[in-house]
């Protein structure tokens, strides 16, 4: 790697945190006012969540007395840090120079990635010697474990197809992005692929401590549970963790199940920069479009879950359809 | 599977939202500069909830007719009536006072009312618009 | 398979409340949970006290009535209207039926207000928050009628001893029965929205069981009662204002489900058949009302010079939307206030049917468990040890010793 490559890196890198920070903020407050709309409320502006976060950074950072203040602190940071990693290797528009770290990563060690900020915070919550944290702590821990399954089995089904078609890297994301799945299915595959569509927009609340999902935090049952000690700075760098694990999460999403670009539909030729731009506006929309119908609209039409029942729903309704979905797809690769 | 609240939400989504809007739709930053704003008509506040004709509201005291009989002492349940040995009037505070009414029932020369007036917040108990006298 | 032997239950005690997320009331539960099963649980209420009847017996019957209303938030006319039936029954007063046409009516749009105000809260327990701003939403209808009706949205300051002091004129009739035809509507969509919903119905169903013998044991009220199977009801049982004139069913779950579990969901389903039912109710009562005057007594002065003169003792009852209430009230000739006065909240005897429910549950459901009896704790705190010298925990024995020394000391001060 020369000087050049080096500092395109820490440059791209920095302008990914500033992207995902500023987008998953603006997008947490999107997700406020829709759902507020959709309750008949007026809801806060769109940039409550900036003004959350002024607040949160100008508080009093509490540590609990019988916390253990090195695994306390440092919990959020992690949290941040992993967060904006795996935007890093996540496949975004047709933008020059994105995924920043394009050729070091696939799609299992963003699977991997994917796990440390909730790892981070089991660990926060276990360190801050709170009794309602250690339940949540335990809490995110089994939800962590059952949205694996539908999680890995939608993942195995992508590179089981891709390897199928003699690609080179079929779990590279680059691949992905460059292959969209719809197109080299029939329509048994169409179905297979139609329900792991379904089983990765219910993963997403769970990723991310959504209702029904949310049984970790619950606030009227363990009073916010894993973040119920913290405040402050740490709180604010937990919120920002959460907004940039919006981003990474749904990105994901539009990265397997929705790669095209816009330019793959209209030809704009007149310039290359205005293209990069409705590029770039058309990702955006795709993720708005499933954040709504994953985060937004999902957490506000049911109920939260029990613990036990984020593992049933997992193991036994999600993880039977993303198997169901995963025989489809090999079905239909046997026929065709 | 059933998940009725669905069409409900997506149906909100193109309505008005229900909630009775404040003044100013946010928190302007500053009140004062608002307000002149609206006095010079660049800006609109919006309208007040209509209330009930039948409202109980702030109390209203008719100093002329009452006769000093302490009746209204005797029935106030908030004891927010005092009575001014000097000059045998009464006076009410309306931070204290419940507006259930039972002052104007008993009040034998019906100088207590009760108004439609509801806005009764202050910072000062005390404040002059708070003891009605 | 091969059980593997644990030597000892993991378990560990926890406390929730009383300042508390799930609680909007100060109440503690002590838990002893394994994992998130609770295996024992236990509630120490008595830590919203007020001395609310210590206040009362030092003001006239017609200040307490005032009072009596503002021992509940939410039941405003189930206090006041227990409170003037002792005292009226003490004084021989009676009331007019157009009065008790008016308090039955009030006391159906208020049930109506607090059985949607509880399906809120026991949906924002459940995380379920569309379900609860829609039910807070639909609340702010009923809200309205009463400020119409009474000028206030609570403490309606309606009921007077020996009657009413606002009346319902025929004017007002077409805007009661738009709200009557507003809630039948929204009761469609409320039944569909906490009774369909598959997340409802898996939180709700089979949580929190009540079996016909524990509730016949524990003895609770109101809804908590019925939807155990126990058909008890103060307005069918004892009719007293309008109720003896119209037609009233107990409401038991069975009517819409065809079964009585006796589990949270039975508890939602019974909480919305009592508000049709109190559709049902308003209209009658507004087609039968009666001609006549409001008060037996239109002047207070009059009034409190005749409640000065009576004595005795009496009960007052009234079906609150949470389940019977109970006023005791004792007045001695030549005072103005009441000698004795003791308040029974409907919540003081659901209390105890928290525990059956409780153990063996999970800690998930512990709100909403404790919501679905609809506890009113600041009515219900009647006791709070205050004694540094006096134990925490005090045995029946304990309680009766103390309570006669309190009897003595009190007639001691009424002979002197
Ligand atoms: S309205 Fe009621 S509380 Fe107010 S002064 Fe009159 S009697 Fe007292
Ligand atoms: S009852 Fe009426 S007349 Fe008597 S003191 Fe009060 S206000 Fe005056």
């Amino acid at each position: 790697m020369n000087a050049t490559s080096l500092l395109l890196t820490v440059a791209g890198t920095l302008g990914m945190a500033v992207f995902g920070l500023f987008a998953g903020l603006w997008f947490t407050g999107l997700d406020r006012v829709l759902a507020a709309r959709m309750q008949a409320r007026i809801g806060p502006p769109v940039r409550q969540p900036f003004i959350d976060l002024a607040k949160l950074l100008v508080k009093q950072n509490v540590v609990p007395a019988n916390a253990i203040p090195w695994l306390f602190n440092g919990a959020p940071l992690l949290a941040l840090a992993s967060a904006i990693t795996i935007l890093l290797y996540i496949p975004m528009a047709a933008l020059p120079g994105l995924p920043v770290l394009d050729l070091h990563g696939d799609l299992v060690l963003i699977m991997y990635l994917l796990l440390v900020p909730g790892l981070a915070m089991v660990a926060g919550g276990l360190s801050s010697g709170s009794p309602y944290a250690t339940i949540g702590a335990q809490r995110e821990m089994v939800t962590m474990i059952a949205y694996e399954l539908p999680l890995a089995s939608t993942v195995i089904a992508f590179a089981w197809k891709l390897a199928q078609t003699d690609v080179d890297h079929p779990f590279s994301l680059a691949t992905l992005a460059a292959t969209p799945l719809w197109t080299l299915v029939g329509p048994i595959g169409f179905m297979g692929l139609l329900l792991l569509l379904a089983t990765m927009i219910l993963v997403v609340p769970g990723e991310l401590g959504r209702i029904p999902f949310d049984a970790p935090e619950a606030e009227t049952e363990i009073a916010g549970g894993l973040l119920v000690e913290y405040s402050g700075r740490n709180f604010a760098l937990f919120s920002l963790s959460l907004a940039v694990k919006t981003i990474v999460v749904t990105s994901l999403i539009v990265a397997l199940f929705f790669p095209w670009n816009l330019t793959d539909f209209v030809a704009i030729s007149c310039c290359p920069y205005l293209a990069t731009a409705a590029n770039a506006a058309f990702f955006l929309f795709k993720l708005f479009v499933v954040l709504f119908f994953s985060v937004t609209l999902v957490r506000i039409s049911v109920a939260r879950f029990r613990i036990t029942q984020v593992v049933d729903v997992y193991w036994k309704v999600l993880g039977a359809l993303s198997l169901i979905g995963l025989a489809l797809v090999m079905v239909d690769a046997q026929i065709r | 599977m059933s998940f009725p609240m669905v069409p409900e939400l997506l149906g909100s989504l193109f309505k008005k939202p229900n909630t009775n809007p404040f003044p100013a739709a946010q928190l302007p930053p500053t009140v004062t500069g608002l307000l002149e704003k609206v006095g010079k008509g660049e800006a609109s506040l919006n309208p007040p909830v209509p209330v009930p004709e039948k409202l109980r509201g702030k109390m209203t005291y008719n100093r002329e007719t009452c006769i000093g009989c302490k009746l209204c002492l005797k029935v106030c349940p908030a004891h927010a009536i005092d009575f001014i040995e000097g000059t045998k009037k009464i006076r009410i505070f309306v931070s204290q006072c419940i507006q259930c009414g039972q002052c104007t029932e008993i009040c034998p020369k019906q100088c207590l009312a009760l108004s439609g007036e509801f806005l009764n917040a202050s910072h000062d108990r005390y404040a002059d618009e708070l003891v009605v006298d | 398979m091969k059980t593997i032997e644990v030597k000892k239950p993991s378990g560990y005690a926890t406390q929730i409340g009383p300042a508390h997320p799930a609680l909007k009331e100060p109440v503690m539960f002590s838990l002893d949970i394994e994992g998130e099963r609770i295996r024992k649980a236990d509630f120490v209420p008595g830590m919203a006290h007020r001395g609310v009847e210590w206040m009362g017996m030092r003001r006239n019957c017609i200040q307490t009535m005032y009072l009596a209303e503002r021992i509940c938030g939410i039941c405003g006319i189930t206090h006041s209207i227990s409170f003037s039936r002792a005292v009226e029954q003490i004084a021989q007063i009676q009331v007019p039926n157009r009065a008790h046409y008016i308090r039955s009516i009030v006391g159906e749009l208020e049930r109506i207000h607090s059985h949607l105000l509880w399906a809120g809260v026991a949906a924002h327990e459940l995380g379920f928050d569309s379900a609860f701003y829609l039910a807070w939403r639909v609340r702010e209808n009923v809200m309205d009628l009463l400020e119409y009706l009474t000028g206030n949205r609570v403490h309606y300051a309606i009921i007077q001893i020996g009657g009413v002091r606002r009346d319902i004129v025929p004017d007002q009739f077409p805007r009661i029965e738009e709200s009557m035809k507003f809630f039948e509507g929204a009761y469609a969509k409320l039944a569909a929205v906490f009774l369909d919903d598959t997340t409802v119905q898996m939180r709700c169903r089979d949580c929190g069981v009540l079996t016909t013998d524990e509730a016949r044991e524990l003895c609770p009220v109101g809804p908590t009662a019925r939807a155990s199977g126990i058909k008890k009801d103060v307005r069918v049982d004892h009719p007293y204002a309008a109720y003896g004139d119209v037609e009233i069913e107990y409401q038991t779950p069975d009517l819409l489900t065809g079964e009585v579990r006796g589990d949270v969901y039975d508890r939602i389903v019974t909480r919305l058949l009592e508000v049709k039912q109190s559709i049902g109710i308003v209209r009658q009562l507004l087609a039968m009302l009666p001609d006549g005057p409001l008060l037996a007594i239109p002047k207070p002065a009059v009034l409190l010079a005749k409640l000065k003169g009576v004595a005795g003792e009496a009960v007052g009852r009234h079906e609150a939307p949470r389940g019977e209430v109970m006023h005791y009230v004792r007045l001695e000739a030549g005072k103005d206030e009441p000698a004795a006065w003791k308040v029974k909240a409907s919540s003081y005897s659901n209390y105890m049917a928290w525990i059956p429910m409780m153990e063996g549950e999970q800690i998930a459901d512990i709100p909403i468990i404790a919501a679905s009896i609809d506890p009113c704790i600041s009515c219900t705190d009647r006791v709070a040890l205050v004694r540094p010298d006096v134990r925490q925990i005090v045995t029946k024995e304990e309680l009766h010793r103390l309570s006669v020394e309190k009897t003595r000391r009190i007639q001691a001060g009424l002979a002197k």
